[in-house]
């Protein structure tokens, strides 16, 4: 029985035969005449399909088929992927414009739209019953679709809480988190003791607290990190540079973590003037530290006097080439930052040469307090 | 005709036979378990076991000893039992068409006594690991400090100039060394862990327990030989390619053999004689070895002395140093022998009064491992797998991990051994 849409693929079927023959005798490459043959057949096939399913139309005959016949229930909801996939496609023009930042986001959201749409579409042609073609699409996105959107709304999360907490001063930053971990807490605490809260009220709850985290999270990230932050990071302290004496900001008990503090090879403690030294396995304080060459070392130290102060330790001097005959000495040397009284930091060093190799012996000082002087030994 | 007939027939002929049949796989399958079940025991008899356990040689050895014999007893008890009583009751309770016994639930005096007895059991077993454990953690009493630092794959051993390595053996400069660690007698040792790359053990069986070298991190071992001797040892964390090549080995020495080999380190440099073999050697050494070996006191023509550069092509930012190399017995993180095989076996087997005589006369020509050392002169990374292929160092930014193979020359070669061998 030829059908409507079967009268399609035969027709473009026999087109494409006749011009698989005609490309033949043109004596045209082979791969056209292999082509239009494959297509051919490929229609010729479809045809044939179409014909067995008769379109998949319900025979006007079978009256008992029509209650159940797609064609009787509702059309597919209307979907938001086309307007998703237009808005990446933006991004995409925009980021080819302006960043390959935006660019590669634009191609990556794209890709996930048309993923997306193709799947509901696949998904929508399933059966005639729209709750099992929704369960099917499910079956197949859901484990895509959550662990995505989970990753994603985490990273909305701590990105926001990260810009907040770069931004407040450290004691109210301190003070802000407090009242909000325990507003979490009572919120969920009285979630648990009603079940029977509207499961609509607790994800509204959600939401807008997500939207203020999130907008709070953008105008802090657009205001800047906190003052004390900005004069850290234009002292220069993270690249160890600048180790001088000059009142600059000082971490207030500074204490750079854990992990450092857990397991340092010494423990130089500025104490009356005095720097002295506690090193793993020595019984009593020490006047000199060893430091194995090239290996990553790190040294605790401790400010016990009244003003701020850093610990420097300084492993000898380099030559730099500067071109045409040109040299500059550059002092190597790590060093904390200010760290007031009772305060703690660790500084990693790593020293490529021995001590023997170094016109000027190695030290640990403190700048401004002349006393303060450790030898450091590498052999 | 029935096609299953022929089918039949051997399934019939299987039953005839079925007992020879059935019985010759398990036969074989007893063989075989108590093939190895004997060669296991025999292994327990071997006398050449340098890494053994149960043969402790000091103090912090014999310590996890006493614990780990009765520990072993009391285990190999209690598996026993527990093995018979399984075996008994699978046999016991075998399937033979039985209906299904009587089912209860709980049983609260076996319950009760089964596990009282494990509790007894490990309080028993706890408390004296919990006291050995902190009876080795001690460092009050240590006497001497080495910093021992793993690298792939070999390990280095620097002894600080202060405290009592200073005021009671005489250490007055620092000395480093690698390969063989050298302790005096009944002196308690306290080694300084860690590691320049990736995670390594250090592990002497015969001294103590194993401890983990890991970078950033430093920790205490304490080490103690009763008897002059060798002990050898090799590092039990997977470390990359060449783990297995990464030994050690610690050598106890009498006090006053201990000072010679002091002094013997801490002496200057001699040069070799001019126009000589090992001159040769020497300008060998400089040009291609220097730049990650250090030999404390090689000095350039203008007498500027020579500091290796090894942070610039080594991943680990270490090579061995190898002044007075010829006063170890091994070379290449302890995987070779500098002694041939009739003088290693003089110092090996060794009594405790004549061993430190033999292993303070060093590595003499006539006993040097000539064809180890210069295989492994000629091309290092083929006798002792390494990452040293300049072809494929992009993600170490042009660093080897390990000695390349430096294209020596057979001339360079003799030049350089006779120049090692001055290295006392």
């Amino acid at each position: 029985m030829i059908t409507t849409s079967s009268k399609l693929f035969y027709g473009l079927g026999a087109g494409s035969l006749v011009g698989a023959v005609l490309w033949m005798i043109s004596g045209n490459s082979a791969l056209g005449t292999v082509a239009l043959f494959f297509l051919a057949t490929a229609l010729l096939f479809a045809g044939a399909i179409a014909s067995f399913v008769r379109d998949g139309h319900v025979l006007s005959t079978d009256t008992a088929a029509h209650a159940t016949a797609a064609a009787t229930n509702g059309s597919p909801r209307a979907s938001l992927w086309p307007l998703g996939t237009a808005i990446s496609v933006g991004v995409l023009v925009v980021g080819l414009i302006s960043s390959p930042g935006i660019f590669k986001v634009g191609v990556a959201l794209t890709l996930a739209m048309l993923g997306e749409w193709m799947i509901q579409n696949w998904s929508e042609r399933g059966s005639a019953d729209s709750a099992y073609n929704t369960k099917i699409r499910d079956y197949l996105v859901h484990p895509l679709e959550l662990p995505v959107a989970g990753a994603l709304l985490l990273a909305v999360i701590v990105l926001s809480f990260s810009r907040l907490m770069l931004a407040l001063d450290k004691s109210a930053g301190v003070a802000v988190f407090g009242v909000a971990a325990a507003l979490v807490l009572a919120v969920g605490t009285l979630i648990a003791f009603r079940r029977n809260v509207s499961r609509r009220i607790v994800g509204a709850m959600s939401a807008v607290v997500l939207v203020a985290l999130a907008s709070a999270g953008v105008a802090t990230a657009l205001d800047g990190e906190r003052d004390q932050l900005t004069e850290a990071a234009a002292e220069d302290h993270f690249a160890h540079r600048g180790c001088t004496e000059e009142k600059e900001y000082s971490d207030k008990k500074a204490s750079r973590s854990v992990g450092a503090k857990s397991n340092i090879l010494a423990t130089v403690i500025l104490r009356d003037g005095q720097l002295v030294a506690e090193v793993a396995g020595y019984e009593g304080l020490q006047s000199e530290v060893y430091i194995q060459r090239t290996n990553p070392s790190t040294i605790l130290f401790i400010n016990e006097t009244d003003e701020a102060r850093r610990m420097v330790v300084s492993y000898g001097k380099v030559v730099e080439d500067l071109g045409e005959g040109v040299e500059r000495e550059i002092a190597l040397e790590s060093c904390t930052s200010k760290v007031e009284k009772g305060g703690q930091q660790s500084v990693t060093v790593r020293i490529p040469q021995p001590s023997f190799a170094s016109d000027e012996p190695f030290s640990i000082t403190v700048p401004g307090v002349e006393s303060a002087r450790l030898t450091v030994v590498v052999p | 005709m029935n096609p299953n007939d022929g089918m039949n027939d051997n399934l019939n002929d299987n039953q005839r036979h079925g007992d020879s049949v059935k019985k010759t796989p398990r036969r074989r399958l007893w063989a075989l378990a108590a093939t190895g079940a004997g060669l296991l025991a025999l292994a327990g008899c071997a006398k050449d076991a340098p890494q053994d356990t149960w043969q402790p040689a000091g103090p912090n050895a014999e310590q996890i000893d006493n614990l780990q014999q009765p520990v072993f007893l009391v285990a190999g008890i209690v598996g026993v039992i527990v093995f018979l009583a399984v075996g008994w009751a699978v046999f016991r309770y075998r399937d033979r068409g039985q209906g299904i016994p009587e089912q209860t639930h709980g049983k609260p005096v076996l319950e009760i006594t089964l596990t009282v007895i494990p509790v007894l059991i490990l309080i028993g077993v706890a408390i004296p690991t919990a006291s050995t454990i902190f009876d080795l953690a001690k460092t009050d009493d240590t006497e001497m400090i080495v910093n021992v630092t793993g690298q792939q794959w070999w390990w280095e051993y620097d002894y600080p100039a202060n405290g009592d390595n200073a005021d009671r053996y005489g250490i007055d400069a620092p000395i480093v060394t690698s390969g063989q660690l050298v302790i005096p007698e009944d002196t308690k040792v306290l080694l300084r862990v860690t590691s320049r790359d990736v995670i390594h053990s250090y592990w002497i069986p015969k001294l103590n327990g194993k401890k983990d070298s890991v970078p950033g991190r430093v920790h205490p071992l304490r080490i103690e030989g009763s008897q002059p001797g060798i002990y050898a040892g090799q590092c039990t964390e997977f470390c990359g390619l060449s783990h297995a090549y990464m030994r050690m080995e610690t050598v106890v020495l009498s006090r006053p053999d201990f000072d010679a080999w002091v002094a013997n380190q801490l002496s200057s440099y001699t040069p070799p004689a001019a126009g000589t073999l090992a001159a040769a050697g020497e300008s060998v050494f400089i040009s291609q070895c220097a730049r990650c070996h250090q030999v404390n006191g090689l000095a350039n023509a203008d007498g500027s002395l020579i500091v290796s550069a090894p942070e610039q092509y080594v991943v680990s930012g270490a090579a061995p140093n190898l002044t007075h190399l010829m006063t170890r017995n091994t070379f290449a993180g302890a995987s070779w022998d500098l002694l041939n095989s009739s003088c290693r076996d003089d110092v090996w087997n060794a009594t405790p009064e004549e061993f430190g005589a033999r292993y303070l006369a060093g590595v003499s020509e006539p006993c040097l491992n000539q064809k180890d050392l210069r295989e492994w002169l000629r091309n290092a990374p083929e006798k002792k797998p390494m990452y040293a292929d300049p072809t494929k160092l992009q993600e170490t930014d042009g660093k080897y991990r390990g000695m390349p193979a430096l294209g020596l020359t057979e001339d360079q070669i003799d030049a350089l051994v006779a120049y090692l061998l001055e290295l006392k």
